[in-house]
């Protein structure tokens, strides 16, 4: 009994040093992110009533961390870092006496710290050197697999605005059977680039909100005002000005993307975050709670899903071979569960689909869900 | 500049000190490490023979979570096994689930709800359910010869929704946030290779098995487990809990099987009942807990004794007569039940409570003996419904860090 117990202590100590690293204690408080040869800078931002003020305000180009602590603001409990309006990276919900932090490696140029409730809500903070646009990830494997995400996103979105428009067409025209046609295969294009169109402040709550997602209901817009307009109220009038809005909508997003240059970890973490839109708002049937096209968006934020994934694992394959492994067999089983519910111009209409088989479905997303959270830590 | 979780819940520090182990942890330590020291009372040593939370003395609170796998691949059952052996153990020292939990990329390791609090007396206990002996793994052949799936009981009106299960896991701790990360963790590190098929929190230990454990109440009201089988109690042990070589299964073997049934308790209607009643239909004092022919609660129950008007004073149909081990052959179960209660039932507006029982034995005939007895006799019945149902194998214990859960099992 006593040799069990020192044993077990002995265990208890080994884990302690390992902590010690993990906790930074008295290391380097590397966030992990940086390659060696880089350091990373951390930025503190302590949120107060004031707002969000940056310390240090500019940085050099290179890894940064920001470390966020809220000590005792009941106001303000966000930072974002942006850059042209767009959310680079955020931390939410500290509330008072909690911190986090989050970190990416930044080029030279303007950004904005902005805390929603702050006296001030919007900071400046600089980036020095590095160039003025995002310079191409050292590896190579990873620079492809950035490449072909911006090449896809575009292509998507590229679809994305004519499919919109044949939808709109109808809707503008009154054609409720032609525009009821028209709506899933419009939508897949812009489920699978959701976590991108996301990052475009209310571009997303503009196309894609659902009625418990605005704070009026008569400022409603998007694909869903529309879906319930055709599904529900059986009626398109006054539908016209929100078709025209739509597309001017999709059209924006265009433009935006052709930009668009992404990181390794953004296609890892917006993969994620398409699985997390398919098991909280697919797999329950609330995305498309008026045409019951759940299904659609299913496959089409899979797809997406798993074109970063494709993009990516040439390099993941490398480090981790296991994880490649094991996400393409759990991809493939997502993929053939919900194959059998295709049918010849789509699928199925959710609401046929009983609770027993959605579990099955949800089974399947969350198996493939837990190991995918682990690719981000493999590619930065 | 200390970031992030520490990784020990409790003050290790000390008690690696206490064994001249402080050159090993180094100075970096004292920065991780500071925290409340728990009393080393709090930690029920996971590795042993025999798995802990069975005689282990009652914890105050329970999580209880029923698994079906998934995957049908033996290895990924072993691989499941074994991670979940690892970070069982880990979480019963106090210290956080095994991994990186300290890298801004990845999800942490461990969820996190339970730093800061100590060890909390846990125990995770594992069983392996009859349908884990079909076809997909190659079980088929370890199958002891007394482990048959529960048959249809009287008493009973079960939801599949809360019955059965490939792997049951019963976390018990003194702490409910404790109880439940233990199994939430242990859901999170399955996915993939097996799913949550029903999950039980319990509160409100509703047996004691400490030889110095006062006996607790169910939401009758009334003492329950007077007559329980007590943790120093070995010859009652062994000859009712644990399995012994009669099995033929060397891997069950200083095991145990575990019944567990969701007793919903009709409490509106027995709260309307009057006190003479309660007491005749459970043959014991309301307060006191003594049998109806004694005084104290540990008098023995008198089952002949006789009133003034000739008939016996703990009635024919009373449930201590029933389940007395001297009406039933010799016949003990060592029980470790809990109250629960889930919101109300939305067809009645009563609410949806009652007993969470779990009880240990050497064969699961034991109970069906039981409840094949009482489910149709007990006056009680007017007042429970057994609604869920589980029986699980639970395997000997874990002897060191080189083994897991079930191993004997598999090889």
């Amino acid at each position: 009994m006593a040799s069990i117990r020192a044993d077990r202590l002995v265990g208890a100590a080994a884990l302690l040093c390992a902590a010690s690293l993990l906790a930074g204690c008295g290391g380097s408080g590397g966030s992990g992110a940086a390659a060696p040869s880089e350091p990373t800078t951390e930025v503190k931002i302590a949120l107060s009533d004031a707002g969000c003020q940056p310390t240090p305000a500019s940085v050099p180009a290179g890894p940064v961390k920001f470390a966020i602590t809220n000590s005792g603001s009941a106001k303000v409990t966000e930072a974002e870092l942006q850059r042209d309006g767009k959310i680079l990276g955020e931390k939410e919900s500290l509330t008072p006496g909690l911190s986090g932090d989050f970190s990416l490696r930044l080029d030279g140029g303007a950004y904005s710290i902005y805390c929603p409730g702050g006296a001030k809500d919007t900071w400046t903070f600089t980036v020095t050197g590095g160039g003025g646009a995002p310079s191409a990830p050292a590896d190579t494997s990873l620079a492809v697999a950035t490449q072909g995400y911006h090449d896809y996103i575009v292509s998507e979105v590229d679809q994305l605005v004519p499919t919109t428009k044949t939808f709109t067409d109808a809707v503008r025209a009154g054609d409720a059977a032609k525009a009821k046609a028209a709506f899933a295969p419009a939508r897949i294009h812009y489920e699978a680039v959701e976590p991108v169109a996301e990052s475009f402040g209310d571009l997303d709550p503009d196309i894609d909100a659902r009625i418990d997602d605005v704070k009026d209901p008569s400022q409603w817009t998007g694909f869903h005002r529309i879906e319930k307009a055709l599904w529900v109220d059986n009626s398109l009038a006054g539908m016209t000005p929100l078709a025209d809005k739509l597309d001017a909508d999709v059209n924006t997003l265009k433009t935006k993307v052709a930009t668009e240059r992404y990181q390794p970890a953004e296609l890892a973490n917006g993969a994620g975050d398409l699985l997390t839109e398919v098991s909280t708002s697919k797999v329950t049937g609330e995305e498309d709670r008026y045409s019951h096209t759940d299904l659609w968006d299913f496959q089409a934020n899979i797809d997406g899903a798993r074109k970063c994934f494709e993009l990516l694992r040439p390099a993941l394959a490398a480090k981790n071979p296991e994880l490649a492994q094991q996400l393409e067999a759990r991809f493939t089983d997502v993929v053939s569960g919900l194959a059998q519910y295709k049918k010849s111009d789509g699928y199925v209409d959710y609401s046929t689909v009983p609770q027993d088989q959605r579990r099955k479905l949800a089974d399947a997303v969350n198996a493939l869900a837990e190991p995918l959270s682990k690719v981000a830590g493999q590619v930065v | 500049m200390p970031r992030g979780p520490r990784l020990s819940r409790r003050g290790l520090l000390g008690g690696a000190a206490g064994l001249g182990l402080a050159g090993v942890a180094g100075a970096g330590l004292a920065a991780c490490a500071a925290g409340p020291s728990g009393p080393p009372s709090q930690v029920v040593p996971f590795y042993g023979a025999r798995q802990a939370g069975i005689d282990t003395d009652v914890q105050d609170r329970l999580a209880f979570a029923a698994f079906d796998v998934t995957s049908t691949s033996r290895a990924d059952l072993i691989d499941m096994l074994r991670t979940w052996t690892a970070a069982a153990e880990a979480m019963t020292r106090g210290v956080m689930v095994p991994g990186e939990s300290n890298a801004a990329e990845i999800p942490p390791a461990d969820t996190g709800e339970t730093i800061g609090l100590p060890p909390s007396r846990l125990t995770v206990t594992v069983g392996f359910g009859p349908t884990l002996f079909d076809g997909r793994f190659g079980l088929a052949t370890h199958r002891p010869a007394a482990f048959n799936p529960l048959p249809a009981l009287p008493g009973e009106i079960l939801d599949p929704g809360r019955t059965g299960g490939d792997i049951g896991i019963q976390a018990c701790a003194d702490d409910p946030a404790v109880a439940f990360h233990a199994v939430r963790n242990l859901a999170r590190l399955g996915k993939g290779t097996a799913v949550t098929r029903w999950t039980q929190l319990g509160f409100g230990r509703t047996a004691s098995t400490g030889a110095d454990q006062q006996t607790e109440r169910n939401l009758l009201g009334f003492k329950d487990g007077t007559r329980n089988i007590k943790s120093n109690d070995a010859d009652a042990l062994n000859q009712h809990v644990w399995v012994g070589n009669e099995a033929g299964q060397p891997w069950i073997q200083g095991g145990s099987y575990l019944v567990a049934r969701r007793i919903r308790m009709f409490i509106e209607a027995w709260d309307r009942d009057r006190l003479s009643d309660q007491e005749a239909v459970i043959g014991r004092s309301k307060y006191t807990g003594a049998p109806l022919t004694g005084k104290a609660e540990f008098d023995l129950p008198d089952f002949a004794a006789a009133g003034p008007d000739g008939t016996t004073v703990i009635a024919d149909d009373a449930h201590v007569r029933l389940a007395a081990f001297e009406n039933n052959n010799g016949l003990r179960l060592l029980r470790r039940g809990y109250s629960f209660t889930d919101g109300i039932d939305q067809r009645t507006g009563d609410l949806d409570a009652g007993l969470f029982f779990i009880a240990y034995m050497k064969d699961p005939a034991q109970f069906v003996t039981l409840q094949q007895k009482l489910g149709s006799q007990d006056a009680l019945n007017e007042y429970i419904r057994h609604v869920g149902s589980a029986l699980f194998a639970c395997p000997a214990g874990v002897p060191d860090a080189h083994s897991y859960w079930g191993e004997q099992l598999f090889e």
